[in-house]
């Protein structure tokens, strides 16, 4: 399944760059994800995530630098390298007005050849009927014929732009079971998404991408010890906020009479003891989203970003 | 293995609109050559009544005899404009409308080269351009005979094979402006706008002595300038059509091998 890799790194961009005019759409990208990992690219919408993908898939002809895909040339090998790669857009649009059925028909011919067994194995997996014609599936069912068409020939390697989007819950813990089996398989798995709690349970190591720069590569164990949440409390009556700072975690306590809220980075255990004194009548803990934590860890402070160094060492 | 699959897919997804401009062009032949028997006595009347000028304009020399009624009806302007139309929608559909659609990523992320990409596309339309610019020749070899119009068969087949020859010239540039700009509207404007003015230079060059000269930068002289339905086969105007369809197609395909797809 891996002929035509020369080494164990599946992606491989050296310097990568494009410009469209005088927008940047990435910069100086180098990156490497090895062989059987599963990277996610995580990034706010507009970071350069999907025009790395499209450069990836030669697609776009990078500005200066170059990639390489298990081993070979993006634009030279693109007939061999495509039968090996498994691509999901952001933005699914399909051609034509088939049945899902004839459509992946169609890609599996493009390819080479697909074991039907496959296709109907992984449309039973996401409870797809594969009867119905596409240009009348719902948002979440097109995401799923998306998926089956990028899973089937079970590739080398995996490029999914934001994979889960219109998925409901179940079918995205489906989808994350699924990239689990790639990976058991051997396969590579490079996805992008926005939400760092979706690639979070799936991801050997995440890289961050912002205003077309890579910000930062980690190991995802790295980053759960670092997860900051938000949390809001209510309580049965007025609390003071001198109770809930100086806790160990806790940060950007603000208190309006009987609601509480806060960042917690780490244990929750010392907010939830603090709680405990008052009766406690909701309590919602949140993911925060990504730029609004996460980036700004990198971007607002240089100590944050020594100390990171250090945790990651 | 019969076609590669991209091929077959594209045939697929342009289907529909192949019955349809087959159903139209069809239509429009036997519904024009039927009349021709109804027709002749009215056909003075028309003539006499359509200044000279009018005449030129159109390329009709006369529409008395069976071959003039021929270019006067089915050659002359309505026939061409049909078939080129067909032409330049499939060939906006080969690249163009995918990539303004987005249909492009998942189409492009088959294992082809760029160039082979391009390739199948458009020798899916061209087919598809070609069945639907034969349609005149086939059902004109039948109905010709059939209501006993004294017009040579070779000089019939020599015009629509004329018309085929157009289609492919206009299929290859609209192809080279889709492949280029990605931009359905710039295929469906340039092409078009191209068509016009190279009628009109065809059109008016039949009419004044001083823009003779114009004509031979018209498609539409080399397809019917030369009364091919009179004087049969001119292999050399048909050559250079088919020529500019080729070379355009060649110039498309590399250039599309050259650019960034879907931005």
């Amino acid at each position: 399944m891996l002929y035509g890799m020369t080494s164990d790194i599946a992606v491989l961009a050296e310097d990568l760059t494009k410009f469209y005019g005088a927008q940047r759409g990435i910069e100086n990208l180098n990156l490497d994800v090895k062989v059987g990992e599963v990277m996610g690219f995580l990034g706010p919408n507009g970071a350069g995530k999907t025009t790395t993908i499209r450069l990836l898939l030669d697609f776009l002809r990078p500005t200066r630098g170059h990639a390489r895909i298990l081993g070979l040339d993006p634009r030279r090998d693109k007939a061999v390298l495509h039968r090996q790669i498994g691509y999901l857009p952001g933005e699914l649009a399909f051609p034509g007005r088939e049945t899902a059925k004839d459509l992946l028909r169609f890609f599996g011919d493009a390819r080479g050849g697909v074991a039907w067994s496959t296709v109907t194995s992984l449309a039973e997996r996401l409870d797809l009927d594969l009867s119905r014609r596409v240009r009348a599936m719902s948002k979440g069912n097109k995401q799923k014929v998306g998926l089956v068409q990028a899973f089937m020939h079970q590739p080398a390697l995996l490029i999914l732009d934001e994979p889960t989007s219109g998925l409901d819950p179940l079918m995205q813990q489906e989808f994350l079971a699924m990239v689990r089996d790639a990976r058991d398989n051997g396969q590579t798995v490079f996805m992008s998404s926005h939400v760092l709690a979706e690639v979070q349970s799936t991801a050997d190591r995440v890289a961050i991408v912002r205003n077309g720069q890579l910000a930062a590569v980690e190991k995802v164990e790295s980053l759960g010890r670092r997860a900051v949440r938000s949390v809001e409390i209510h309580f049965g009556d007025p609390v003071s906020r001198a109770e809930f700072t100086g806790l160990p975690g806790v940060s950007n306590v603000e208190v309006a009479g009987p609601v509480l809220r806060c960042t917690v980075d780490g244990r929750l255990d010392p907010l939830i003891k603090a709680a405990a004194l008052h009766e406690v009548i909701d309590l919602l803990s949140a993911e925060p989203d990504l730029e609004e934590t996460f980036l700004s860890y990198y971007y607002h402070s240089e100590g944050a970003t020594d100390a990171t160094a250090a945790a990651g060492a | 293995m019969l076609l590669p699959p991209l091929v077959r897919k594209t045939s697929r997804d342009d289907r529909r609109a192949v019955i349809g401009w087959t159903a139209g062009v069809a239509a429009f032949t036997t519904i024009y050559t039927g009349f021709y028997s109804q027709f002749q006595g009215a056909a003075e009347l028309k003539q006499n009544a359509l200044p000279q000028g009018m005449l030129d304009f159109l390329g009709i020399a006369d529409m008395l005899s069976p071959a003039g009624y021929l270019q006067a009806t089915v050659f002359s302007l309505i026939g061409p404009l049909l078939v080129l139309m067909c032409a330049v929608t499939l060939s906006a559909r080969t690249i163009a409308r995918p990539e303004e659609d987005g249909g492009m990523e998942l189409l492009l992320a088959n294992p082809l080269s760029r160039k082979a990409f391009a390739t199948q596309r458009l020798t899916a339309a061209a087919v598809a351009v070609t069945v639907v610019a034969a349609m005149p020749w086939i059902l004109l070899s039948i109905l010709v005979p059939a209501i006993a119009m004294d017009v040579p068969l070779s000089n019939v087949a020599a015009a629509c094979v004329g018309l085929i020859a157009l289609a492919w010239c206009f299929t290859g540039i609209a192809f080279l402006v889709g492949a280029v700009s990605g931009k359905r509207g710039n295929v469906l404007a340039i092409t078009g706008v191209l068509a016009v003015a190279t009628y009109m230079a065809n059109a008016l060059s039949n009419m004044s002595e001083g823009l003779g000269w114009l004509k031979w930068l018209s498609p539409f002289y080399y397809f019917i300038g030369t009364d091919p339905l009179h004087t049969g086969w001119h292999p050399g105007h048909l050559l250079l059509l088919a020529g500019i369809g080729v070379a355009t197609a060649i110039a498309g395909i590399i250039l599309f091998d050259r650019r960034d797809v879907g931005v």
